[in-house]
């Protein structure tokens, strides 16, 4: 891989999400390009973030790129391992500033699903993981950003389970449900940086990647995105150095952020 | 009908007709009459795997999978468990991946969800199929950090706790032992949601050291599973090594579990195989793409695969020979220590080729 290729769709996603991040932020991460932002943050422009893994690592000091959030790159020379319900309590109490988690399905109001696929819980048409922390982080932190790839079937009116609240009937009704935090601050995809209309909390085009425009963003997209004010800004593309580091150092081998044939 | 007060919605929605199939996992009285029961004394509790899972694993048991999914989990015990056919087990854990393959053999047949795969290396299609075709029944869903809440309830000695997760999501709707309340030391709405203390029937949990009584010492990442080993009926430790009581109370820092809790101890090295074991040794990541490529596709290559790897293997030493050896070994314990500690200077290459479906490794790197 060399560095005079421009940024693929998921680099892209990767290196968006990093700049999320600000330095000595407590980032809590999920499995695969959150990872991958994470360490690329790390490596970037924020060298003083501490990441938080649910499996319990807190703070490693750098290695490879964890094969799993249980790997023991997520804890390597780590000063504190917490218990599980320990780890996720840091978000509770207030310790975790953002953290970044993938979805199978996002709805207007950045609810996500990652249970199944279909309309029968007893016979769906997929099956998928269930909540895992998704629910956790999402119910407890105060930043959280979502990540994924964009389509009509990923970005639904209606989604065909609720693993994790966002925003969830819009307005003040995820406070009243109970929930902690700000809910979702941004979602970040293949196509463009999303945030959601502070009043009505329904999802709204932040900026767009070179290339894509309203229209596009739109077609890929089950409901009604909402339009910033004035013009589109493009998103930042990562500068050389940033691929360069995100492909000799994040991801060497191209694990999460190779895609075939580019 | 159930001795509980279950949520009437969940009931529906997850189709249980019969509610005292809920009942165990919250049964505090039964599980507290098992711990008084057992024998509490200081005993040599030495005996071997086959012994300890025929003895203390019963068909239609709420059992556990400890550790972290393929991170000290006790795979091996797992196996002995598919390998003397025990059926109708419920499975509970965060996360409960390894549920997934017992289904097709009828070793699980319920299932408390939390999170049923392998991150990036695939959706678990095994899991997909067995739950289309009804050959696994879940129970409850739940998150992991809800789960790990009921876990630690149980650990800390109460009938539950308050949660501010799992709140306006799906996930209450197909929960029927979570509860929205109102909270009590607040006058304005605040909901909050109860979640009882769960007390699995047998957990199995793989420690690097235990003496033959059962204390036990874990490094690395506990997870759940000091709370998991307060809470179960039953006990069973497989240990990569034995040590003399006196090594426990010198080395006593890292001591995870009291001999009290345990029901058997095993000793038992590379009982975490194929798994990552800290300190020990690194997963075989080719076994696992394996697994969620070729195994997990059709039910015919989950029987062929398992033929293979488990009800053709006696025992964890012939699994090590068919992963490649003392090659395999020498190969995994290098990359866990890269991995945890040392190799800033040595540079240790983690790189590997992922599993190839026409291509057999040779050794499961």
């Amino acid at each position: 891989m060399t560095t005079n290729k421009p940024a693929n769709p998921l680099e892209m996603v990767a290196y968006v999400l990093s700049r999320q991040i600000s330095d000595h932020q407590v980032v809590y991460v999920g499995t695969g390009l959150p990872m991958v932002s994470a360490i690329l943050a790390h490596k970037t422009h924020a060298p003083n973030i501490t990441m938080v893994y649910e499996s319990g690592g807190q703070n490693p000091i750098e290695g490879d790129m964890p094969w799993s959030v249980g790997d023991p790159f997520t804890w390597r020379k780590s000063p504190m391992i917490q218990e599980m319900a320990y780890s996720f309590a840091q978000s509770y109490n207030g310790y975790v500033d953002i953290a970044f988690l993938g979805f199978a399905q996002i709805d207007c109001y950045g609810n996500i699903n990652t249970h199944m696929i279909g309309d029968d819980f007893h016979k769906p048409k997929a099956r998928l993981t269930g909540s895992g922390g998704n629910n956790d982080l999402s119910s407890l932190t105060e930043n959280m950003v979502l990540v994924g790839i964009q389509s009509p079937d990923k970005f639904p009116k209606k989604l065909d389970f609720i693993t994790s609240v966002g925003h969830l009937t819009g307005g003040d009704s995820r406070k009243k449900a109970g929930m902690l935090g700000k809910g979702p601050v941004a979602v970040v995809t293949n196509a463009g940086v999303y945030d959601f209309e502070p009043v009505s909390k329904r999802m709204r085009v932040k900026s767009l990647h070179a290339g894509v425009n309203f229209d596009l963003a739109q077609l890929t997209t089950g409901f009604e995105l909402l339009k910033p004010e004035g013009e589109i800004p493009v998103t930042d593309a990562p500068s050389d150095e940033a691929l360069h580091i995100l492909r000799t150092e994040v991801d060497p081998h191209g694990v999460f952020t190779s895609i075939p044939g580019m | 009908m159930g001795t509980f007060s279950y949520n009437p919605e969940a009931i529906a929605n997850l189709k249980i007709t019969d509610t005292s199939i809920l009942d165990r996992l919250v049964d505090f009285e039964s599980a507290r009459a098992a711990h008084l029961a057992k024998d509490h004394s200081r005993r040599d509790k030495r005996m071997s795997l086959s012994e300890a899972i025929s003895a203390f694993v019963a068909d239609g048991d709420i059992a556990t999978d400890a550790g972290f999914a393929y991170v000290r989990t006790a795979h091996q015990a797992y196996f002995e468990i598919m390998r003397q056919g025990k059926k109708g087990l419920h499975f509970i854990g965060s996360p409960n991946t390894n549920q997934s393959y017992m289904i097709n053999f009828g070793v699980c047949a319920y299932s408390h969800n939390s999170y049923t795969g392998a991150e990036m290396r695939g959706t678990d299609r095994n899991y997909s199929r067995q739950l289309k075709n009804g050959k696994v029944k879940i129970l409850s869903e739940w998150s992991h950090g809800s789960m790990a809440q009921g876990f630690k309830a149980a650990q800390l000695g109460v009938p539950g706790v308050f949660s501010k997760q799992l709140l306006g999501s799906d996930i209450l709707r197909y929960n029927p032992y979570v509860r929205v309340m109102q909270n009590p030391m607040r006058d304005d709405p605040d909901p909050v949601v109860f979640i009882p203390a769960l007390y699995p029937d047998v957990t199995v949990i793989h420690v690097h050291a235990a003496d033959k009584t059962g204390n036990a010492r874990i490094y690395g990442p506990t997870v759940n599973d000091i709370a998991l080993a307060a809470a179960a009926r039953k006990v069973i430790i497989t240990a990569e090594e034995i040590v003399p009581e006196i090594d426990i109370r010198y080395n006593s820092k890292g001591v995870a579990i009291p001999f009290m809790y345990v029901d058997a101890v095993v000793e038992m090295p590379y009982g975490a195989v194929p798994g990552n074991m800290p300190g020990h040794y690194y997963w075989s990541r080719q076994w696992w793409e394996k697994a969620f490529r070729y195994a997990c596709v059709s039910d015919d290559n989950m029987k062929a695969f398992m033929d293979e790897w488990v009800f053709g293997c006696k025992d964890q030493f012939e699994f090590v020979d068919k992963l490649g050896g003392a090659k395999w070994i020498t190969m995994a314990r290098r990359l866990t220590k890269a991995a945890e500690y040392d190799n800033e200077s040595d540079g240790v290459d983690f790189s590997y080729q992922p599993y190839l479906p026409d291509k057999d490794p040779g050794i499961y790197y």
